[in-house]
C-alpha cells in the first residue's frame, strides 16, 4: 500500500510540461478524430435564436464585431453562426466595431457564413462600416447620428453612395443589436450606451469568462440572452442544423475540460496524502 | 500656471456639469451639445491619442534602446514592427489586380497562362472566360502585392490575345484586400501570434489548476466544487453524466464528511452503503433517467451557479463600482481629482 501512495505522490511532483503534453493529447485527438458528443441548445442561446428568429424579412440587425484574434477561436464560431442565421432569414446587416482588428473578422466571417454562396450583395443586403476609435463615445455617437461617425465604409465608399444606408440616421432605425464582444469595449457598452437609451433590444455573443459580467443585464431584462462561448456557438450551430467550427470544437473542449478536472482531483488526492503524512511526522 | 492649471479645471468643470446635468435637463441646445458635439469631440480627441500613443511608444522604446537598458533588445523588435506596419499602412499598397475586359480569339490559351500563374483548374478558368458577357469584365481571383509581377502576367495574357488592365487597391481599403502587404502580415504575423498567446492560457490553467486548486478551508472547497461543476457543465460531456453518478459521488463525499467530523468509521460506512442504498433504489425505481432529479444534473446545477450566487456577486460588484465612479467622477469636476494634469 505504501509503495503505491509512494508512487501517487511522485506522479504528484509531476513536471509541469508534462501537463502541458498531456493537454495537448487531449485537444489534439478530438480535434483529429471528433467523438460527436451531443449539444443541446441552453435557455440563453435558445432565446437569442428565438429572438432573431422572429424578425420579420428585411428587418435591420447591427451586428457588432468587437474582438481580435486572440479570442478568435473561441468569437467567430459566434460570429458565423449569427451572421449565417439573419441571411438566412433575408435580414439587412450593418456591421461597426469598437476594435481595430475587428474589420478583419467581420470580413472573414462574412465570407465563411456564406455571403457568396447565398447570393448577398455588398451595400445591398450587408455593409461593412469598419473601425472608429473611441470606444463608448462611437456607441454614443451610433446612438445618436451615424452620419457624424461614419462618412465613408472600409473599402473607402461614401456612405451616402451605399443603397442600404439611405434612411438609416441613428440606432433607433435598426430593429435589433447583436454584439459578439470578448471585452472592454463592448457588450457593455453597447447596451449602457446604445440599446438602453434607444430601447432597441440587445443579445451578444461573449467570451465564457466574460458571461459572468454580462448575464446580470440579461437576468434584469436589459438583454434578449447571450450566446457564452464556444459552447454556445455550438449551441446555435445545433439551433441551424449547420456544422461549423464551434461544435467541432466543443469535443476538444470537453475532454480537455475533464482531463483539468481529473488533474484537479488528483492533485487533491496527493495533497491529502501528503497532509495526513506531515501530521503523522509530528 | 492660469493656463496650465486654472483653464483645465475650468473646462473639465463646466464640461461635466453640463454633461451631468444635461441629462436631467430637457433643453435641446444642451442635448445636442451631450448627443452629438460632446461625443464628436471625443471620437476627434480619441483619433489624436492614437498618434501621441504611437509616438509616445517610439520614444519610449526609443530611450531604452538607446540607454541599452535591461531587454532593450525587445525594444528594437517593436520599434522594427512599428516601422513595418506604418510602411504596410502608409507606403506600400501592393493589392494589385489584373482585370480582363476582352479574351479574344484564344480563351483558351488565355485560361492556360491564367491556370499556370494561379493553379487554378484549367477548365474552371475556361468556362467563366467563355461566359464573360460583351462589355462586361472579370478580375482575377489571385492579386499581386508587386506591380512588376502583375506587369509580367498582364503581358503574357496579351501576347494571348487578351485585353487586360491592372488595377490597384485604393488607399484605405488596402489595409482589408487580399495581395496587400499589410493584410499579409495581419493573416500572417500578427492573427498566429495573438492566437498563439491565448491558446497558451489552456496550458498554464491547466497547470495552475493542478496545483492551486487544493481543499485547503470552506472557502477554497466551494470554489473548488463550483469550478467542476462549471468545468463540466459547460461542456458536452456534462449533459452526458448521469445524475445518478453524481448522487453516489455525494454520498460518498457525505459519508467521508461524517467519518472526519464524528472520527467514528462505522458510523460513516453506515451512512455510506444506506446512502448507496437509497440512490440505488430510487435510481431503480425512476428507470434512471439521466437528466433527473434535474438538482442532480451537472448542465442544470452550473445553470443554477451562473444565474443565482454569480449574479449576486456580480451586482454587488458592479454597484460597488458605479458608487465608486460616481465619488470619482464628483471629484474630477470638482477639481479634487487632478491627478489627470499630473498633479498629485
Amino acid at each position: 500500500m505504501s509503495k503505491i501512495i509512494d508512487i501517487i505522490l511522485k506522479l504528484g511532483k509531476v513536471d509541469r510540461r508534462i501537463i502541458f503534453l498531456i493537454i495537448a493529447i487531449a485537444v489534439l485527438i478530438p480535434l483529429l478524430n471528433p467523438i460527436g458528443l451531443p449539444v443541446k441548445p441552453t435557455s440563453g442561446t435558445q432565446q437569442v435564436f428565438d429572438a432573431i428568429e422572429a424578425l420579420p424579412e428585411g428587418s435591420k440587425i447591427m451586428v457588432s464585431f468587437d474582438y481580435d484574434p486572440a479570442s478568435k477561436p473561441e468569437m467567430h464560431p459566434i460570429g458565423i453562426a449569427v451572421l449565417n442565421h439573419v441571411f438566412r432569414k433575408n435580414l439587412k446587416v450593418y456591421i461597426p466595431c469598437l476594435w481595430p482588428a475587428g474589420p478583419f473578422m467581420a470580413q472573414d466571417a462574412l465570407k465563411l457564413a456564406g455571403t457568396d454562396e447565398m447570393g448577398k450583395v455588398y451595400g445591398e443586403d450587408y455593409v461593412l462600416l469598419g473601425f472608429r476609435p473611441g470606444n463608448e463615445a462611437v456607441v454614443k455617437g451610433i446612438a445618436s447620428n451615424i452620419s457624424y461617425l461614419y462618412t465613408i465604409d472600409v473599402y473607402n465608399t461614401l456612405i451616402d453612395e451605399i443603397p442600404m444606408m439611405e434612411g438609416i440616421r441613428n440606432l433607433k432605425d435598426f430593429d435589433f443589436l447583436f454584439t459578439v464582444s470578448t471585452g472592454w469595449p463592448g457588450t457593455v457598452e453597447w447596451l449602457q450606451y446604445g440599446s438602453d437609451p434607444t430601447g432597441v433590444p440587445i443579445a451578444s455573443g461573449n467570451t465564457s469568462i466574460q458571461v459572468n459580467e454580462v448575464i446580470p443585464y440579461v437576468n434584469s431584462g436589459q438583454m434578449v440572452g447571450i450566446i457564452a462561448g464556444m459552447p454556445g456557438a455550438a449551441e446555435y450551430e445545433t439551433l441551424l442544423g449547420r456544422k461549423g467550427t464551434g461544435r467541432a470544437g466543443m469535443d476538444a473542449q470537453s475532454i480537455a475540460h475533464l482531463v483539468i478536472v481529473l488533474f484537479i482531483i488528483f492533485g487533491n488526492v496527493t495533497y491529502y496524502i501528503e497532509r495526513k503524512r506531515a501530521k503523522k511526522t509530528f | 500656471m492660469f493656463w496650465k492649471r486654472q483653464v483645465p479645471l475650468a473646462i473639465v468643470f463646466i464640461v461635466g456639469v453640463l454633461t451631468l446635468f444635461g441629462w436631467f435637463i430637457t433643453h435641446d441646445t444642451i442635448r445636442s451639445f451631450i448627443e452629438d458635439d460632446a461625443t464628436q469631440w471625443y471620437d476627434v480627441i480619441a483619433s489624436f491619442a492614437v498618434i501621441l500613443g504611437a509616438l509616445n511608444l517610439l520614444k519610449l522604446q526609443g530611450q531604452k534602446v538607446l540607454r541599452r537598458k535591461k531587454d532593450w533588445q525587445y525594444s528594437v523588435l517593436t520599434i522594427l514592427g512599428f516601422l513595418l506596419a506604418f510602411f504596410a499602412g502608409f507606403m506600400f499598397r501592393g493589392g494589385h489586380h489584373i482585370t480582363i475586359t476582352n479574351v479574344g480569339f484564344s480563351p483558351e490559351e488565355v485560361a492556360q497562362v491564367i491556370s499556370d500563374k494561379t493553379n487554378v483548374e484549367y477548365e474552371k478558368i475556361l468556362g467563366g472566360l467563355k461566359e464573360l458577357p460583351e462589355g462586361d469584365e472579370e478580375t482575377l481571383d489571385k492579386s499581386y502585392m508587386r506591380m512588376s509581377k502583375a506587369v509580367t502576367l498582364a503581358e503574357e495574357l496579351r501576347q494571348a490575345g487578351a485585353e487586360v488592365n491592372i488595377r490597384t487597391e485604393k488607399w484605405g481599403s488596402h489595409l482589408l484586400s487580399e495581395g496587400t502587404l499589410f493584410k499579409w502580415m495581419f493573416d500572417n504575423v500578427f492573427t498566429p501570434l495573438l492566437a498563439t498567446m491565448f491558446a497558451l492560457l489552456a496550458f498554464f490553467v491547466a497547470s495552475a489548476s493542478y496545483r492551486a486548486f487544493r481543499i485547503r478551508n470552506f472557502e477554497a472547497t466551494l470554489l473548488l466544487g463550483a469550478g467542476i461543476i462549471l468545468m463540466l457543465g459547460r461542456v458536452p460531456i456534462g449533459s452526458t453524466i448521469s445524475t445518478w453518478f453524481v448522487a453516489y459521488i455525494l454520498v460518498l463525499i457525505l459519508g467521508i464528511v461524517i467519518g472526519s467530523l464524528l472520527k467514528n468509521r462505522i458510523i460513516a460506512l453506515i451512512s455510506i452503503i444506506g446512502g448507496l442504498l437509497l440512490v440505488t433504489i430510487a435510481g431503480t425505481l425512476s428507470g434512471w433517467p439521466i437528466d433527473k432529479p434535474a438538482f442532480l444534473y451537472l448542465p442544470k446545477i452550473q445553470e443554477w451557479i451562473y444565474l443565482y450566487p454569480n449574479i449576486a456577486g456580480m451586482r454587488a460588484v458592479m454597484i460597488g463600482i458605479a458608487l465608486g465612479m460616481v465619488g470619482t467622477s464628483l471629484r474630477v469636476i470638482l477639481g479634487i481629482e487632478k491627478s489627470f494634469m499630473g498633479e498629485k
